[in-house]
């Protein structure tokens, strides 16, 4: 009998893929930011929204997990960006590898982008332990789903820089205390941004829209020297 | 269910260990599980049935050690209470926010298997 002692991070093939992904994407200067919800929260729609606001001035692609169908990359190739659908199968959550093989796969299309959006598979739970090189994580809650859900679910929400409360067209008609949930996000990440929209109305979408063109901004600067001048 | 994923991983790491210690069939892996790391011992154990399941390694246990979060106070130190199946938010005594560390592990930390290693076969 022998006895081996390591202590090797059960995701550290994910991780090393993320860090090569995130190397690439330092490069080029693309923003990539990893959408998480749960299903029927609007990430498609706010997506959708985002695409027809921003393609006139940034170049944008997209890449959708879903279990099944191709529905959500082609509604943002309809809303006029490049979009690539990964199916998953049955798994709950997208990995640093699918991020990989998807570009790879996609070629140009996807290649040197200003924005990369990253449409998580529809969980609040699983995606949040997988990082994908990107340069922050946004959580959606619709306020449908109730004001309970960050303390419900944590994790994501402590990890998520930015949370994006939407359905905010539909306050009116439910029990939603927009207070106590940018109090829970507040005390599980105190820096966190917490914005409130409707995709529907456009309310509160100028603040999304600047937020995304800030931070590809920042990151377009960042680029490194060696990179600019190849 | 991520867990059945991280079941796989955990069989491929384990498994490349003993083979470069000229290992045989696994014995058991022991593997540090954060209270954050969003994951539940008993579905990592169910998957881990299931990835050794009829190979060589079948019959392999997995042992889980759990690793806690510490939260800390400002004002009042650290706070040992915790919420029921998750962590505090905030201070039980003056309701401010807490900060949280640690409690993020994922790692396998013991592979046992059969078989000596070459080196100290050699030695021996």
């Amino acid at each position: 009998m022998t006895e081996v002692n390591v202590r090797e991070k059960v995701l550290a093939a994910n991780a090393s893929a993320a860090r090569g992904l995130r190397d690439a994407f330092r490069e080029t200067g693309t923003l990539v930011v990893n959408l998480i919800s749960s299903p029927g929260s609007g990430k498609t729609t706010l997506l959708e929204a985002t695409a027809r606001e921003l393609k006139g001035r940034l170049r944008l692609g997209g890449l959708d997990g879903d279990i099944a169908t191709d529905r959500d990359a082609q509604r943002l190739r309809d809303a006029g960006i490049p979009a690539r659908q990964i199916l998953t199968g049955g798994a709950c959550h997208l990995d640093a590898r699918q991020i990989e093989a998807a570009l790879a796969e996609e070629g140009e299309r996807l290649a040197g982008l200003d924005v990369l959006l990253i449409e998580n598979v529809g969980n609040l739970i699983c995606p949040t332990s997988y990082d994908l090189g990107e340069d922050f994580k946004v959580a959606l809650l619709s306020v449908t789903e109730g004001d309970d859900k960050p303390f419900k679910y944590p994790a994501i929400f402590a990890k998520a820089a930015v949370t994006v409360l939407t359905k905010a067209d539909l306050l009116p008609h439910v029990d939603f205390d927009l207070d106590a949930v940018v109090n829970q996000i507040a005390a599980l990440n105190p820096p966190a941004r917490v914005l409130v929209v409707s995709a529907r109305t456009g309310q509160g979408m100028d603040g999304w829209f600047a937020l995304l063109e800030e931070e590809r901004a920042r990151k377009r600067a960042a680029v490194p020297a060696a990179a600019v001048t190849a | 269910m991520h867990e059945i994923g991280l079941a796989a991983e955990i069989y491929r790491i384990a498994r490349a260990v003993a083979d470069e210690n000229g290992g045989g069939p696994l014995e058991s892996v022991t593997v540090a599980v954060g209270d954050l790391a969003a994951v539940e011992p008993p579905l990592l154990e169910f998957a881990w049935r299931a990835a050794v399941e009829g190979g060589p390694d079948a019959g392999a246990g997995l042992v889980v050690e759990w690793e806690r979060a510490r939260q800390d106070c400002a004002a009042c130190g650290e706070i040992a209470e915790r919420a029921p199946g998750s962590w505090l938010r905030l201070c039980p005594a003056c309701d401010e926010p807490l900060r949280v560390t640690g409690g993020d592990a994922l790692d396998v930390l013991r592979v046992v298997f059969s078989g000596a290693p070459e080196r100290e076969r050699g030695a021996a």
